[in-house]
């Protein structure tokens, strides 16, 4: 599904990714884990297509090459990256922003748009399912939501989008147990044969709820260490610092 | 210029059939216009929109004569459609349609040739000017303890006919105790380069309510100034809403008194601009007397090489303990070229009050517009996404649902 060659990025012609290789196979969850700086935030913007990276390499995704496109043709194509840290949109009600996505992508993929009671009764049902606060979504959106709000208010748009390739970018970061294990269940119920995640974590955490298949070490731009779910445990006793 | 305004002016005074003492009254203004002329940039109201500079600028041969005595056909379809209302239509500066069918016959009063009153305690020379050559001067009267059932809609329509002229319109209103008004002014303009100079007077007794809907959308080159004089009894209170979007340079001037105890004023504007157009909004919020309060939220998006303006103030006078006062301005700049202006002033000489102020202003933040993207919105989507959200705060400010959603369909941002 997602092929990555000897990817390279710089920002400020400072090196951020050097060597990059990873392969993503239909089905798989693969995590990656590193320190701050070790490259984790640019490589999920660089396949989310944003802009103000010089990259070299190549990254394929079911063949494509991703350079070829821009963010929105992406998330056509199924790449769903789950922010760090979601954006505020002041103005912007999150019903109707979720359901212009929706229909943006159902556009782009030749379905039909959903009309605005289809589109409620889907959001109504995946909302439901994570446990989101349904009156949240007539705010605007991210707007005075707290931080576990936003993480969740991610998996609502990932789930709703359902993605071919998700991209969860320290989705963990500033949850709480509950509320990790809400999102967890969110990513296991959207686990398919032909759906892969790329999780992108510092801490072992989220792993004990989301079994991955492959865990990947990054430090310094590039994958020194790859595994299965062990790795990550063994990352968790040693730390960073003295692993190699 | 001063030759031909005088050339013009006794033209004026032939051909229109003004009292003795109006025509006395007028030739006063007029040479306290001839003494002071346009305002330029040397004075502090003037110094971001040198209007003389601008008119000199924008228009070659400005005839200040316009033939007002023969009617002019209304062009029906610019009339707002699926809201019912009142009308009061000017064409050419020439009132030609005052219709309150909506209306208990016995609740509005029209004066429509009402004598000038000595000019009190006034430097502007625009009203100068608008004094001298306005023809007739109207108001509208809505007695005690009357709600009007329908908005009243100004239309102010220049037609393809109208070059170089200027234009002078001036209308009292008279809310009395208990009543309330909701009032719509909309410009449309065929014409060109025109300068188009309104005052309006508003009077806003003791617990009435007035909604000024202002909207200026369709492109024109004419150059407009409106001066809103507003003064408020106890419990009254004005909420105005400015859309300044159409003119090639309108100053919209605000100058509110709030003179009874609860008294309150919201001023509430987006100014949404191209091309090299220029508009200002200018507020004097008088604070008069204790208890008061006044709310001001400005909002601008502003492209190519287009320039805002926005000097707002509030004075709070030493009897007026416990006054509110709170005004924010920002502005989204799409271009580099473009100019936003803020100029916030407090003046207070109260000890007990709460007033703040703010303003900012950046273009449109990239991460977001990334955000938005990542979900499947192409650029251009994405934009008009967050520039709707960021002006959609102000339109929520309107009270009326009826008219917040024609404004919403005016700036196409039904959603």
């Amino acid at each position: 599904m997602l092929k990555i060659k000897n990817l390279k990025a710089d920002i400020d012609n400072k090196s951020i990714l050097n060597n990059f290789n990873l392969e993503i196979k239909p089905g798989e969850v693969h995590a990656i884990m590193g320190p701050n700086g070790s490259g984790k935030s640019t490589l999920s913007n660089i396949l989310s297509g944003k802009k103000g990276y010089d990259v070299s390499g190549e990254i394929l995704f079911e063949n494509k090459n991703l350079f070829e496109l821009e963010t929105e043709e992406r998330a056509h194509k199924g790449i769903f990256l789950a922010f760090q840290y979601p954006l505020e949109i002041p103005g912007v009600n999150t019903n109707i922003f979720l359901k212009t996505s929706l229909n943006a992508i159902r556009k782009a993929r030749g379905e039909k748009e959903l009309d605005a009671i289809e589109f409620l009764k889907l959001v109504k049902l995946k909302a439901k399912e994570l446990k989101f606060d349904e009156e949240k979504l007539n705010r605007q959106l991210n707007v005075g939501f707290s931080g576990g709000e936003k993480k969740k208010n991610e998996i609502l748009q990932m789930s709703i989008l359902s993605p071919k390739l998700s991209i969860l970018d320290e989705t963990d970061s500033g949850l709480d147990i509950d509320a990790l294990k809400i999102v967890a269940d969110g990513v296991n119920s959207l686990r398919k044969k032909d759906n892969s995640f790329l999780i992108i974590t510092h801490y072992q955490r989220l792993l004990d709820y989301i079994k991955p298949d492959y865990v990947h070490v990054l430090m310094d731009g590039k994958i020194i260490k790859s595994g299965g779910p062990e790795l990550a445990l063994e990352l968790e006793s040693k730390g960073y610092e003295n692993f190699n | 210029m001063e030759e031909q305004l005088k050339i013009d002016f006794e033209k004026f005074l032939e051909n229109t059939n003004f009292s003795k003492k109006n025509v006395e009254i007028k030739r006063k203004n007029f040479n306290n216009f001839i003494e002071k002329g346009f305002p330029n940039r040397r004075e502090e109201n003037w110094k971001f929109s040198d209007l003389n500079q601008i008119i000199s600028k924008n228009i070659k041969n400005l005839s200040f004569y316009h033939d007002l005595s023969k009617p002019n056909k209304i062009d029906q379809s610019i009339f707002i459609d699926g809201l019912e209302h009142n009308k009061l239509v000017f064409v050419n500066g020439r009132i030609e349609k005052i219709e309150f069918d909506y209306e208990e016959k016995n609740k509005i009063e029209i004066l429509d040739d009402l004598v000038l009153e000595k000019t009190k305690n006034t430097n502007n020379s625009l009203l100068f000017l608008n004094n001298a050559f306005v023809s007739k001067y109207f108001k509208i009267i809505v007695k005690k303890n009357y709600f009007l059932q329908k908005p009243l809609v100004i239309y102010n329509i220049t037609n393809k006919d109208l070059v170089s002229k200027s234009i002078n319109l001036k209308v009292d209103i008279l809310l009395e105790e208990n009543s309330s008004l909701k009032l719509i002014e909309l410009s449309n303009d065929k014409s060109t380069t025109n300068f188009i100079n309104i005052n309006y007077n508003f009077d806003i007794q003791k617990n009435s309510i007035l909604k000024n809907y202002k909207i200026d959308n369709n492109s024109n080159s004419n150059i407009k100034y409106c001066f809103n004089n507003i003064n408020q009894d106890t419990d009254s209170v004005s909420e105005i809403f400015l859309l300044s979007s159409g003119s090639k340079f309108i100053k919209n001037e605000i100058n509110c008194n709030l003179n009874g105890k609860y008294a309150s004023a919201f001023v509430n504007g987006v100014f949404i601009l191209n091309e090299t157009k220029h508009h200002e909004i200018k507020t004097n919020i008088n604070h008069i007397v204790e208890n008061t309060k006044s709310y001001q939220l400005i909002k601008g998006v502003l492209e190519d090489t287009s320039k805002a303006v926005y000097q707002g103030k509030i004075f709070v006078d030493s009897k007026a303990q416990k006054t509110d006062g709170y005004q924010l301005s920002k502005a989204i700049l799409l271009n580099d070229n473009t100019e936003f202006n803020a100029k916030p002033e407090l003046e207070i000489y109260a000890d007990d009050v709460k007033c703040s102020h703010g303003s900012a202003s950046g273009s449109l933040n990239e991460d977001s517009i990334f955000y938005l993207m990542s979900r499947g919105l192409n650029y251009q989507e994405a934009k008009k996404l967050l520039i709707n959200g960021f002006l959609l705060d102000v339109i929520e400010k309107i009270t009326d649902t009826e008219i917040r959603n024609l404004i919403k369909n005016i700036m196409n941002l039904k959603q």
